[in-house]
């Protein structure tokens, strides 16, 4: 699927029973799929779950002898909607997305697969895009599952539980015909580690064992009154207590006893070692996990088994409930368990621990300090336990105090070469000359465009989402509205939410579709416009053509790192006085991909003596006059700054790294802005042939006859 | 009771942060011990900071009678063993936001400097204080191994990455024998040798062998000519010590620029100055900013100059080197260059520019027409255009431009003169004002404008003498720092109007 290759991690797909894994959070759950037999796989890329889909896609070979269909989806509502093979015959499948933006799109689905049930195990692997190093809006996917009465899977972030969890979580699946979410958090899905493998194993039903005939038609099966009906009510009366009844007796939830027995904490699994971390900086656990105060720990955070936590809680004082985010769905459930079995225990969260936010261990031992302080267990001083919390804050405040100023932010920011970065330096220059208009964003690298250098976007609604945005802006503005789109935000669904919507309203606007042939912020996967020469046998699907049928008049293809040429086409399109949707498609291989591909070949042609002709941009040092225009255009990794080499002069002056790709924007830009003549750009011409030489030494010469003292 | 060992790993994306993770996990995994690593590397896309964050529990796993370790998933507040980071800033931020603590971190990191966005677009110097990091280190961590790795790896061979293995592998922190990395580094087979030469090289500088710090010095003065040798001696023997060096070089530099002539009215002009100081008290170090600037803004910017150093002899052989060019390769240079009709006339006399200029500014074309080339440098035709256009040299004098520049510099000469006649410091900050006027086309015209705005607003009436001198210099100061804050303007027009409303309680 993308150009990296992950022959190592499909090797640690093959491993056998007994064998030892080590490796990442994401590919053990790959693993426990195969061990699940599986019949499908699906799903829709995105940090931090992007992984499995594309090492799947990799292992063509491995899921040809286990039988296993794979889908790279074009979104997560195809992905979800796959789900629907497991509703009326007896097959396993998983899907991925990144969620809550993935559920999110593909909670139509989802709430109609839930409605009728499954028969085979349906499992959606979500990576739970929450917390520190997040890139999406901060709300939980818990929501989702109890609204659809999907059950949540929140292991430990450990390898044998996660691994456990999914081959388990089949399980309960078919065990109350509902369909299962693995949550894994970031940390876990990049977390290393190891477990003792178990041989794959194939399905019973399979593209090797197609059934042959199709289920006999049961309108029980479709989410269509009156069968929702029927469904609302066996989703409490037979999904849920099976559900209960499947975690209970296979004990998915873990208890860990302590010495201090009158008060108890209830926890998330994903919380777990952050948990044990805070209890051991207390004194309250060990590194070996052994704690002091009770722990139930929740591997299965939806549904709740009451006749466990009120079994755990009965002969406590006081518990506390670690449940990160807001709301509390776990504590409000938690506190109705306790008043319904009418216990006394209290019952603290949310007040101790802040309500938004991840739960680090920081955070979690100043909780654990407001909770002993408040619940005050016997024999226990919860001092110390507040004097540490009170040194990390110092700690913090004083640390922060060492610098005079805040350091600069180094945002993550488009790559040496990205053909994107010249469309936003296109667009600063054009609003130069036109002025300024509202600049509607999208989800994709060209995100970092609200980044500095550029600065640009007023709004962000999701991913392809940026032309429809835009639509009650045009009008309310009276200036015509930018708005940018990735190639992968136009096939995920801006093609329809945004263009088709656009024509059928008759809407006035610029889109800016950025045609980089893969989705790339995500590991550059392919999409359905990916040409990828060669590498795929499908004719890609063209956006040029696809815009034409859709009836769009206005439509160009820029090369990307025109700068000039953009900048003219956006001002003819921001200022013409033709009414209607104005397209520009700028064109340019995102660079990551091509440089992966033309590295080994232009290795390969060097290598057979081919001529091979190398660009490289640079700076004349003595020419730069340390001004950094062309860095504000630009904001490029390669082309940064050094001392300046005039012993007169302070102010750094730019200069240009070796990872230069030789892209052209500087060139372009200097161009295009104005801006001084201290760019040069140099090709080395490697592998020379005849007339290269003979022309390179006439050059020579001409120049030594004009200036003997030149050295060359 | 036995905690991990907590290792914090500070790097940007593309810089091989996941590499030296997963050698680090490798390692721990051949001797037994449990490891656990996480990062949060967000997107795939490269340049920014990526956090990677590894727990060794030292107790082997055969000693723990089937007992696994609770590792962690992310560093906490003062209590992190070990802080790698691949760059200084980086290094200084991990330390900055607590999780190093002064009684028990190592620090290990490379003090190169890999420039952020902010930095490097400033339109001054936005550069982070290099000594300021290392102070914020000094004070957050225990003990530290600092040197350049990037130099270091680069004179391995490899990336910074097996230099700071080494470094890791030396420090005594893990309980894992350098042989294990280095037999990890053989497993993975890739790039073997250099990464062993990177690792020996940070092993060593980790027991003491800590590589030389390499202090190129960057500055390149001009060579010494004939014409000019007179004019050094002169300078040396007319202006106070501290100017000397810069006045020299300026010499030199006007002597190439222009001639003889030009160098001995630079000296002529500073002579005044360097005598006002002297009356006043002044140790000579107005004088050699003065001699700075002076030289600078005499040796403006033109078509002229522009295709000077274009045509400098040394050039296509710096070019060569800085692009890694092999002896037999050919190397085809090409400039970009847009001459407007400012710089076309900049070479007319005053009598033709000033009507064509007039017309253009009139009919807005100042901001529109230019003449784009792409010239390619050392071609036969390029070259010699620009070496023909070099030899206009002498007529320099006669154009609209030298006109006037040589009036614009009078005027800024003439207003440090009487600001030193007030005091030393407020002929300083006056003459640093020159600073703004540098650049090319459209930056040229806003630090003139700029210039011409902090003269008109703060410099005429703080030469009336009514200013009292500290507010004088406090306003001068800060005009110059917001003029170089962004290149709209807005930052400077509110510090003008600040100071203007300051002026007037000040008066009232």
């Amino acid at each position: 699927m993308a150009e990296r290759s992950y022959k190592h991690e499909v090797d640690l797909l093959r491993l056998g029973e007994g064998q030892t894994f080590r490796g990442e959070g994401i590919l053990a759950v790959t693993k426990a799929l195969l061990q699940s037999g599986v019949s499908y796989v699906g799903g829709y890329q995105g940090a931090p779950v992007s992984h499995l889909m594309d090492v799947l896609v990799d292992a063509e070979d491995l899921l040809d002898e286990l039988g296993i269909h794979i889908e790279a989806c074009t979104n997560e509502a195809a992905a979800a909607a796959m789900l629907g093979a497991s509703i009326a015959y007896p097959i396993r499948g998983a899907v991925t997305w990144k969620s809550v933006v993935g559920t999110n799109v593909a909670s139509d689905a989802l709430s109609n697969l839930t409605s009728p049930g499954v028969m085979g195990g349906a499992m959606i692997i979500i990576g739970e895009d929450y917390g520190d190093g997040a890139s999406v809006i901060q709300e939980r996917s818990h929501a989702f599952a109890m609204k659809s009465s999907i059950w949540l899977l929140d292991p430990r972030p450990h390898l044998p539980s996660i691994v456990r969890m999914v081959e388990k979580g089949f399980e309960l699946s078919e065990a109350s015909h509902s369909p299962v979410m693995l949550d894994l958090r970031i940390k876990a899905c990049h977390v290393t580690g190891e477990f003792e493998a178990h041989d794959n194993r194939k399905a019973a039903i399979s593209r090797h064992t197609p059934m042959g005939s199709p289920a006999t038609f049961d309108y029980a099966k479709l989410s269509h009154p009156p069968s929702t009906f029927a469904h609302e009510i066996a989703k409490v009366e037979e999904r849920m207590p099976a559900a209960r009844r499947f975690i209970r007796e296979h004990q998915l939830n873990e208890r860990f006893d302590g010495d201090i027995a009158e008060i108890g904490i209830v926890v998330q699994g994903g919380l777990y070692n952050s948990l044990l971390r805070a209890m051991a900086r207390l004194g309250l656990a060990d590194a070996l996990g052994n704690t002091r105060i009770p722990i139930f720990c929740l591997n299965v955070t939806y549904p709740l088994v009451p006749e466990e936590l009120s079994a755990f809680c009965a002969a406590k004082r006081a518990v506390l409930m670690v449940e990160e985010g807001t709301p509390d769905y776990i504590e409000q459930a938690l506190g109705q368990i306790l008043r319904r079995a009418d216990l006394q225990t209290g019952l603290y969260g949310k007040g101790c621990l802040p309500e938004a936010g991840e739960y680090t261990s920081d955070v979690l031992v100043e909780g654990l300090a407001a909770f002993l302080e408040q619940a005050k267990p016997t024999g226990l001083d919860p001092a110390p336990a507040r004097r540490l919390a009170d040194s990390i804050k110092r700690q913090r405040l004083d640390a922060a105090a060492l610098l005079d100023a805040e350091l600069p932010g180094r945002q993550p920011g488009f790559c040496t070469g990205c053909p994107e970065r010249p469309v936003f330096t296109a667009l600063k220059l054009a609003q130069q000359d036109v002025g300024t208009t509202h600049i509607s964003a999208d989800i994709g690298c060209h995100s970092f465009g609200t980044l500095p250098p550029f600065n640009m976007g007023n709004s962000i609604l999701g991913f392809g989402m940026s032309l429809a945005s835009a639509a009650a802006v045009g009008p309310n503005l009276g200036k015509r509205p930018i708005s940018i789109m990735g190639d992968g935000g136009f096939w995920h669904n801006g093609s329809i939410t945004g263009v088709a919507s656009t024509m059928f309203n008759r809407g006035d606007g610029v889109l800016v579709i950025l045609q980089n042939g893969y989705t790339s912020a995500t590991g550059q996967q392919f999409m359905p416009s990916s040409t990828a020469e060669g590498r795929r046998a499908e004719t890609p699907f063209s956006i040029e053509a696809t815009l034409k049928v859709m009836g769009v008049k206005w439509l160009k293809t820029v090369r990307s790192y025109s700068v000039g040429t953009m900048k003219d086409v956006l001002k003819e399109a921001m200022t013409s006085a033709e009414k209607g949707l104005k397209v520009i498609i700028a064109d340019g291989e995102c660079q990551l991909a091509r440089q992966r591909r033309v590295k080994s070949e232009d290795a390969a042609r060097l290598k057979a003596g081919e001529r091979v002709v190398r660009v490289r941009y640079g700076v004349d040092d003595e020419v730069c006059s340390g001004d950094h225009s062309c860095i504000r255009l630009s904001g490029c990794p390669s082309l940064t700054i050094k001392p300046n080499p005039d012993p007169l002069r302070d102010d750094p002056v730019a200069a240009v790294q070796q990872s230069c790709v030789g892209c052209g924007l500087c060139g372009e830009v200097a161009h295009a802005a104005v801006l001084c003549p201290s760019f040069w750009r140099a090709e080395i011409i490697q592998n020379p042939n005849r007339f290269d030489r003979w022309l390179d030494g006439w050059r020579r010469r001409a120049i030594g006859w004009l200036q003997p003292e030149t050295a060359s | 009771m036995t905690k991990p060992i907590s290792i914090v790993i500070a790097a940007m994306g593309g810089e091989g942060g996941g590499v030296l993770t997963d050698w680090l996990v490798q390692a721990a995994n051949a001797e037994g011990l449990a490891v656990q690593s996480t990062s949060v590397p967000g997107v795939a896309q490269r340049t920014g900071a990526t956090t990677y964050y590894v727990e060794i529990y030292p107790v082997p796993l055969a000693q723990l009678g089937g007992a696994r370790p609770i590792l962690a998933l992310a560093p906490s507040v003062g209590d992190v063993d070990l802080v790698v980071a691949t760059e200084l800033m980086e290094a200084a931020r991990t330390v900055s936001r607590g999780y190093a603590s002064a009684g028990q971190t190592r620090l290990i990191a490379s003090t190169h400097r890999v420039y952020a966005v902010a930095e490097k677009s400033a339109m001054g110097d936005g550069r982070a204080d290099s000594e300021q990091l290392l102070r914020v280190i000094e004070a957050g961590t225990r003990t530290r191994l600092l040197f350049d790795m990037e130099q270091a790896a680069k004179a391995a061979g490899c990336v910074v990455n097996s230099v700071l293995l080494g470094a890791i592998a030396g420090s005594g922190v893990l309980p894992i024998a350098p042989e294990t990395f280095e037999a990890g580094i053989r497993a993975a087979g890739k790039a073997v040798d250099s990464n062993l030469r990177g690792f020996q090289t940070g092993l060593r500088a980790a027991r003491g062998e800590v590589p030389a710090p390499v202090q190129p010095d960057h500055k390149r003065p001009q060579p010494e000519t004939s014409p000019a040798l007179a004019l050094v001696a002169r300078a040396h023997a007319e202006l106070p010590p501290p100017a000397r060096e810069s006045a020299a070089e300026g010499v030199k530099r006007l002597t190439r620029y222009q001639d003889a002539r030009y160098a001995t009215l630079y000296l002529e002009r500073l002579a005044p100055i360097a005598s006002a100081e002297r009356d006043a008290g002044g140790d000579g170090s107005l004088t050699r900013v003065v001699a700075r600037h002076l030289a600078v803004r005499m040796s403006f910017e033109d078509v002229i100059r522009v295709a000077q150093l274009k045509t400098d002899p040394g050039r296509f052989a710096r070019i060569r080197a800085e692009i890694g060019a092999a002896p037999d390769q050919p190397v085809v240079v090409k400039d970009f260059l847009k001459p407007g009709i400012d710089e076309i006339c900049s070479i007319l006399p005053s009598l033709l520019a000033r009507p064509i200029l007039a017309l253009a500014r009139r009919r807005g074309w100042i901001h529109t027409a230019y003449l784009g080339r792409e010239v390619t440098s050392n071609g036969i035709g390029g070259f010699t255009s620009l070496w023909l256009m070099a030899r206009l040299q002498p007529w320099r004098r006669f154009s609209h431009r030298f006109h006037e520049e040589q009036s614009g510099i009078e005027l800024w000469l003439a207003r440090v003169a009487k600001a030193l006649a007030i005091s030393p410091s407020l002929g300083l900050e006056v003459a640093e004002c020159a600073r703004l006027i540098k650049g090319y086309g459209e930056t040229w015209r806003r630090g003139e404008a700029n210039f011409r705005s902090i003269d008109r607003a703060l410099i005429t009436p703080a030469l009336t003498g009514d200013w009292p001198v500290a507010f004088a210099l406090d306003a001068i100061a800060s005009a110059r720092i917001a003029a170089l804050a962004d290149p709209e303007g807005d930052r400077l027009d509110r510090t003008l109007a600040a100071i203007d409303e300051g002026a007037l309680r000040l008066a009232g």
